[in-house]
């Protein structure tokens, strides 16, 4: 009996990242054909659409761009704190939290002008997702609470909090009975950048090389990396945890909270329940696809983006949701999860044989 | 107990290898039914793995397992529990959230139980024992001692008849401890068979009948009779002869005082005293060794000099300089030098690439503002790794991919890049091949030459008898004797690693 096994590179394959990208797409699209066929679709019409809806023209490039606008954010988020070995399970809530800052200060500052009144929305929503974030970073620091479960509870408490006010203070009186917020004036709006692509766009892609730069080059950024890989080596290198931990965790929670804030402005209008769109969580799968590295966000986001819409688009065409999800998850994984094989090859060796006692 | 007691367990010229290590090399033991077992050795002896092969974790590469005269061949622990053997891991495994008797049948039975019967059942049990525990207890609120209490409940409610004990006092106090070796006498009177093992000598003369002793994976003495040793001569089976290949260097005369430990404590994981009132003096070109049979504060000591463990008493100056409270970080800028125990997680960063892990100790001075300047950083590593010789992949790849002698002289050139005055080395060549043993140890007599001062602790007596100008004992938190290591004679290193005082 033989299996096989992954074995790890002496050296990892130099500029192997774009062609083991195309080889995984490969395998996945040819894998995903199988799935069609079962379920009865024509896979050239299928991929055609999934093509052209997703990357096939500006008016797709926009909806993939204002998607991957919070996924990035989002993934971001999850591996500032990832560099540092913390899990912010919660970018959720801090979305929803950093929306709702938006929101507020979208009412408050009626009739301002919009280069006064979108930055202290941004403003306001990174500290409404700071602050929640804040929280588990203090508790985590202080008394070794896990970040994990605190994260991921708080993201219950700025649901709850948001269903509240479209509920009851915020709830608009035209939606005839609906739970929605009244529609942002146009001053409050993220202006666009092309077609229906906004401004966030260019945010979130600074945001996010700015982190990238201060991960990997600076002093700051060194220090992260080495308790991110072991405190014990962090303790005799002189650096001190507690303070880098609520850093971290503060920064985290900003920058979903601006994932919120511009989600909020560019792309819903108005705050309903689903504003934060399940990207929180799906900045979970972005960061780790990435590798923890806030470098590598921009592009698995950019990915992650048009699979989505490309996904939402065929199911038009009568595709269920769920092999819809499938077909997803499978270009997803295939296109990005290749790459393992840059660091590891495959080897076949033999199994061990298997025998009762003697 | 009688001397002609049938063998409950024989391992036969047992050899495992691991890539890089073997880890058994023909280890024989033989352990005779009802008695309790002692199986000593330093770290790295061997024990864990023929411990694991006997309870079916590891299966052997070659040798014989045979359990009361029958030969076995285990493919997992349930198969060796099945056979009546059953471990207590130095780790416990027990569900913090359930009850005793849960974590006791978790995992055994298929069945549907009545709690209660199961709970009547353990308390009979304990009681047979002597291991007082309430059953219903969740197991959160039991201390170390009493989830030990838990464990071996296990293994005799699964009807063990060979108990294995991985260092079972190690996360005990000296009563609880105590306490143990009553319980484990009970259970051998029982009928049953109990192997423990152990590096704390007074133990094993204490509670076992006859000890096995392990070194560098094989058997250097088998079933000793306790009664009839002492521990001294267990002390002396324990530790030495490894490969020498650097040679003594040359006398010279020593300098001033560089290192200077005044009435030092310190404490253990479980806060209790690990160091007390240690006074030590190292002069500039003098290496001063430490011996001493592992767990006797040596590691803590070493931590709290290197200013990560916090001093509870006492004062550590390096060269005139007062650093008893600074962090790891300044002691390294006063020229404090120190390699520790654990090479990865503490003293190299495990993820982080080579360049990464070259300046974990001078990163600061490699800023421009806030930016850490990577040209800089570069040509540092290059530097360490010339002048070392530390043969690596491309420098900007993690360092897991490196030999583990390679680690340890990325770690020392990193340490000594600094120009130490004082270099503390924890044993800096356990592990490593005798290349790597040679090219570590001729870097510490450089040093010496040059001027440093250096502590070494090592577990490898011929090491420290050939490296050090002189030789210090370490025995519970103190240094109970100096030798010279020119004239000493190893039985009474021996003895004194055992607590013999000088004054007797």
């Amino acid at each position: 009996m033989k299996r096989l096994v992954l074995v790890r590179r002496e050296q990892p394959l130099r500029g192997g990242q774009p062609l083991s990208f195309l080889i995984g797409l490969v395998v996945a699209l040819l894998a995903g054909i199988l799935l069609l066929v079962a379920s009865g679709h024509n896979p050239i019409e299928i991929y055609e659409r999934l093509f052209n809806s997703s990357v096939g023209s500006s008016n797709a490039w926009a909806k993939t761009l204002n998607r991957a606008v919070p996924l990035g954010l989002a993934g971001l988020a999850v591996a500032v704190a990832g560099s540092m070995g913390l899990w912010n399970i919660g970018a959720e809530g801090q979305i929803l939290a950093g929306a709702m800052m938006a929101a507020w200060i979208a009412q408050i500052g009626e009739g301002w002008a919009s280069p006064l009144l979108i930055p202290l929305m941004l403003i306001a929503s990174i500290l409404g997702g700071a602050l929640l974030a804040s929280g588990p970073g203090i508790a985590r620091a202080q008394i070794g609470v896990n970040e994990i479960i605190t994260t991921l509870m708080l993201n219950e408490v700025a649901l709850r909090l948001l269903q509240w006010l479209i509920h009851g203070p915020w709830k608009d009186p035209e939606s005839r009975g609906f739970p929605l917020a009244p529609l942002l004036a146009d001053e409050a709006r993220l202006p666009k950048l092309f077609g229906r692509a906004h401004w966030g766009v260019i945010i979130a892609f600074l945001v996010i090389a700015f982190f990238g730069f201060i991960v990997s080059r600076t002093a700051w950024g060194y220090e992260l990396k080495v308790a991110g890989s072991s405190g014990a080596t962090a303790r005799y290198a002189g650096i001190s945890l507690n303070k880098k931990i609520i850093t971290v965790m503060v920064l985290s929670g900003g920058i979903a909270g601006l994932a919120g804030g511009i989600e909020l402005s560019g792309t819903s209008d108005r705050i309903v329940e689903g504003v934060s769109g399940g990207y929180g969580f799906a900045g979970i799968i972005v960061a780790a696809l990435a590798l923890m590295r806030p470098s590598g966000v921009a592009a698995v986001a950019l990915i992650f983006g048009a699979v989505q819409v490309g996904g939402l688009s065929i199911q038009t065409l009568g595709v269920s949701s769920s092999v819809s999800t499938i077909l997803q998850a499978l270009i997803l994984f295939g296109a990005i999860g290749a790459g393992v094989f840059n660091r590891y090859s495959l080897k076949s060796v033999k199994r061990e044989k298997k025998g009762g006692s003697t | 107990m009688t001397s002609d007691s049938p063998l409950a367990i024989e391992l036969v010229d047992i050899w495992k290898r691991f890539p890089g290590v073997v880890a058994n090399a023909g280890a024989t033991l033989r352990v005779k039914k009802g008695t309790i077992h002692a199986v000593l050795g330093e770290n790295g002896a061997g024990k864990s793995t023929l411990m694991n092969i006997l309870s079916g974790v590891y299966r052997p590469d070659e040798g014989q397992v045979r359990i009361n005269g029958e030969q076995h061949w285990f493919h997992s622990p349930s198969d060796a529990l099945a056979s009546g053997i059953g471990m207590v891991h130095q780790e416990f495994r027990l569900v913090p959230s359930f009850t005793v008797a849960e974590n006791i049948v978790l995992g055994a039975s298929e069945k549907i139980i009545r709690r209660s019967f199961i709970e009547k059942e353990v308390e009979q049990i304990a009681q047979q024992f002597g291991l007082a525990i309430d059953p219903t207890r969740p197991v959160w609120q039991l201390s170390m001692g009493e989830r030990q209490r838990v464990e071996i409940l296990k293994t005799l409610w699964r009807k063990a008849q060979i108990l294995i004990l991985d260092e079972p006092t190690a996360v005990l106090t000296p009563a609880e401890a105590d306490e143990l070796g009553k319980v484990l006498r009970k259970i051998a009177e029982d009928g049953r068979t109990v192997v423990f093992i152990s590096h704390k000598l007074h133990e094993v003369t204490a509670f076992c009948d006859e000890a096995t002793v392990l070194r560098g994976g094989k058997t250097v003495a088998s079933s000793l009779k306790v009664e009839e040793v002492n521990e001294s001569d267990l002390a002396g089976l324990m530790v030495g002869s490894s490969p020498m290949i650097s040679e003594r260097p040359p006398y010279q005369e020593p300098g001033e005082a560089m290192l200077t430990i005044e009435g030092l404590g310190t404490l253990d994981d479980r806060f209790l005293p690990a160091v007390k009132n240690l006074n030590l003096t190292i002069k500039s070109g003098e290496i001063v060794g430490i011996a001493g049979v592992s767990g006797n504060g040596q590691r803590e000591m070493a931590q709290a000099i290197a200013g990560l463990r916090p001093i509870t008493s006492g004062k550590v100056t390096i060269s005139g300089k007062d650093l008893t409270n600074a962090p790891p970080s300044e002691r390294f800028t006063a020229g404090l030098g120190y390699v520790p125990e654990d090479r990865l997680g503490v003293g190299l960063a495990p993820r982080l690439t080579v360049t990464e892990n070259a300046i974990l100790r001078c990163y600061k001075n490699l800023r421009k503002s806030i930016f850490l300047v990577s040209e800089q950083a570069v040509n540092y590593c290059k530097e360490i790794i010339e002048r070392f010789g530390v043969r690596t992949g491309p420098i900007d790849e993690p360092i897991a991919g490196l030999s583990g002698g390679n680690l340890q002289r990325l770690l020392v050139g990193r340490e000594l890049s600094g120009n130490p005055k004082v270099v503390l080395a924890a044993q800096p060549t356990r592990g490593l091949d005798v290349q790597g043993v040679k090219a570590i140890q001729d870097l510490l007599i450089d040093e010496r030459t040059e001027g440093v001062a250096v502590l070494l602790i090592s577990e490898d007596l011929d090491e420290l008898l050939t490296l050090s100008d002189r030789l210090l004992v370490m025995h519970e938190g103190e240094i109970v004797k100096e030798f010279d290591p020119t004239t000493a004679h190893r039985h009474d290193i021996g003895a004194a690693m055992a607590g013999k005082r000088d004054e007797s």
